[in-house]
């Protein structure tokens, strides 16, 4: 009798392992997607207003919540457009490495000027089998809520990771593609060339602060 | 709104040298077997991309060089909340224009706010120095006479870059004559002999309009590697969500196709493997 409870436990607790993560990997949906939104403006705004962390530390902080959180595979790729099918992979790979350096340095200067705004947000779609539509507004202190819209990706472990932004119906991937389409064509689509102006603009970055 | 950076004298003196500088030179297209490049190209929309370049260029210098000293000089000398009531001043005496392409763009919701928002802001705000209709609940919005073009189905047409205006195209720089023309406001001035006033007036806001634009281009400045194409891609999604906003006001406007996200396992394997922290 007893052994057959603990037999049951056994097989239960085991059970309730496998069934577990399965659980928690909810059904992505609109809802899931807004609270994703929702926890990781949470987690940028308490990182920025963290006054126990130095700069280094906090730079470090924003990078790792920035390269966990946005798909920067995806976005870099979609940034070079038709130029991602002629780069050997080791163009690829660095350009995939200094394009994060990039994106870390824009949005983390971006926060720096963080000064009580708050992020709210309000429902979204299902764009397409595993692509999410967000939308969310800013409020400030002074002037009219600034629309927001979060481009996401559901990935198969259950999380969701940024692959674009679209602020006051600007997409931020649209224009870096842009910007850097211009510059490839400039240089008759020579990617070395476009590597080596992407240093030189992180180095800028990087002093100016 | 366009970049509008020194109004009156600038459209005058701008429109007639845009006109000349024009004429001196378009971009070459690409030859008709790189198809990447032609679709590239009528994506770009900018033909006269030298002459708009050389224009860009000649705008920056004036912008660093003399509009941005006067507003580090407005900076200094007025604290954020006199900088704030001069805003809403002047945004105030924007309403009969907003009220009117609300009008014209069949908005009559969005109309019955500016007008509420004008009779608030003018009487409990003091002739309109402190915008005191956002916190009952009536936020602002601006439209005008280009956008009001757009909603009408008018086309951008390519892409230009004006003297000391910015960034622009034949619909809005229509637009921004047409209601240089028809501002209620100047006209209101210009009848009682009160050009000091109008000129004042414009020279506010031109000085408003850069102090609300300078942080932004200086963002797109540092992060940007071209400067000049991530200020046109800028220019010409924001017109674009704004006409749609004119046509469906309040709703978030579908935004443009950006990063195509391929089905799981699927061409992101082409992506190098690159190992994500997952902690925080």
């Amino acid at each position: 009798m007893y052994r057959r409870t603990l037999i049951k436990a056994v097989f239960g607790l085991a059970l309730g392992f496998a069934v577990l993560p399965a659980m928690a990997r909810a059904e992505p949906s609109v809802d899931q997607a807004g609270k994703f939104v929702t926890s990781l403006a949470n987690s940028a705004i308490t990182m920025v207003a963290d006054k126990s962390l130095n700069e280094n530390e906090r730079d470090e902080r924003f990078r790792k919540l920035f390269v966990a959180n946005f798909d920067i595979p995806a976005i870099g790729k979609f940034v070079l457009a038709r130029y991602w099918r002629v780069a050997t992979p080791e163009q690829r790979g660095e350009f995939l490495k200094l394009f994060e350096d990039q994106q870390v340095l824009t949005w983390a200067h971006r926060f720096k000027d963080y000064s009580g705004e708050q992020l709210q947000v309000a429902g979204g779609e299902r764009e397409n089998a595993h692509e999410w539509l967000i939308n969310s507004q800013i409020t400030r202190i002074k002037g009219p809520p600034i629309p927001v819209q979060w481009r996401l990706r559901d990935e198969p472990d259950g999380s969701y990771r940024v692959t674009d932004l679209i602020v006051e119906g600007v997409s931020m991937a649209i224009t870096q593609r842009s910007d850097y389409a211009s510059v490839l064509q400039g240089m008759s689509g020579h990617i070395d060339q476009l590597l080596s102006s992407m240093r030189t603009k992180i180095d800028q970055m990087k002093a100016a602060g | 709104m366009p970049l509008t950076l020194l109004g009156k004298f600038a459209l005058r003196a701008g429109a007639a040298a845009a006109v000349a500088v024009t004429l001196a030179g378009c971009a070459t297209p690409p030859p008709d077997d790189d198809p990447d490049a032609k679709a590239e190209y009528a994506q770009i929309n900018d033909p006269l991309e030298p002459t708009n370049r050389a224009v860009f260029a000649f705008n920056d210098r004036v912008y660093r060089y003399v509009f941005n000293p006067i507003d580090s000089g407005y900076r200094a000398v007025v604290p954020p909340f006199g900088r704030d009531r001069v805003s809403d001043f002047v945004d105030n005496l924007k309403s009969p224009l907003y009220l009117g392409n609300d009008l014209l763009q069949g908005n009559v919701k969005f109309a019955g706010v500016t007008l509420g928002r004008f009779l608030l802001n003018s009487t409990f705000g003091v002739l309109g120095i402190m915008d005191v209709a956002t916190p009952m609940g009536l936020p602002g919005h601006s439209s005008d006479f280009g956008q009001t073009l757009g909603v009408w189905g008018v086309g951008e047409g390519p892409y230009l870059v004006l003297p000391l205006i910015g960034p622009s195209n034949p619909r809005d720089a229509t637009g921004y004559a047409v209601e240089w023309f028809g501002d209620p406001v100047d006209i209101y001035l210009d009848d009682h002999d009160l050009q000091w006033a109008s000129w004042t007036h414009t020279g506010v806001n031109a000085l408003v309009t850069e102090d609300d634009y300078r942080d932004l281009l200086d963002d797109v400045r540092r992060t940007s590697l071209d400067y000049y194409s991530a200020v046109r891609s800028l220019y010409r999604q924001r017109r674009a969500a704004e006409i749609k906003n004119g046509k469906n006001p309040g709703a978030y406007a579908p935004p443009p196709k950006s990063v195509a996200n391929p089905p799981h396992g699927g061409q992101t394997a082409q992506v190098p493997a690159k190992t994500v922290s997952t902690e925080e």
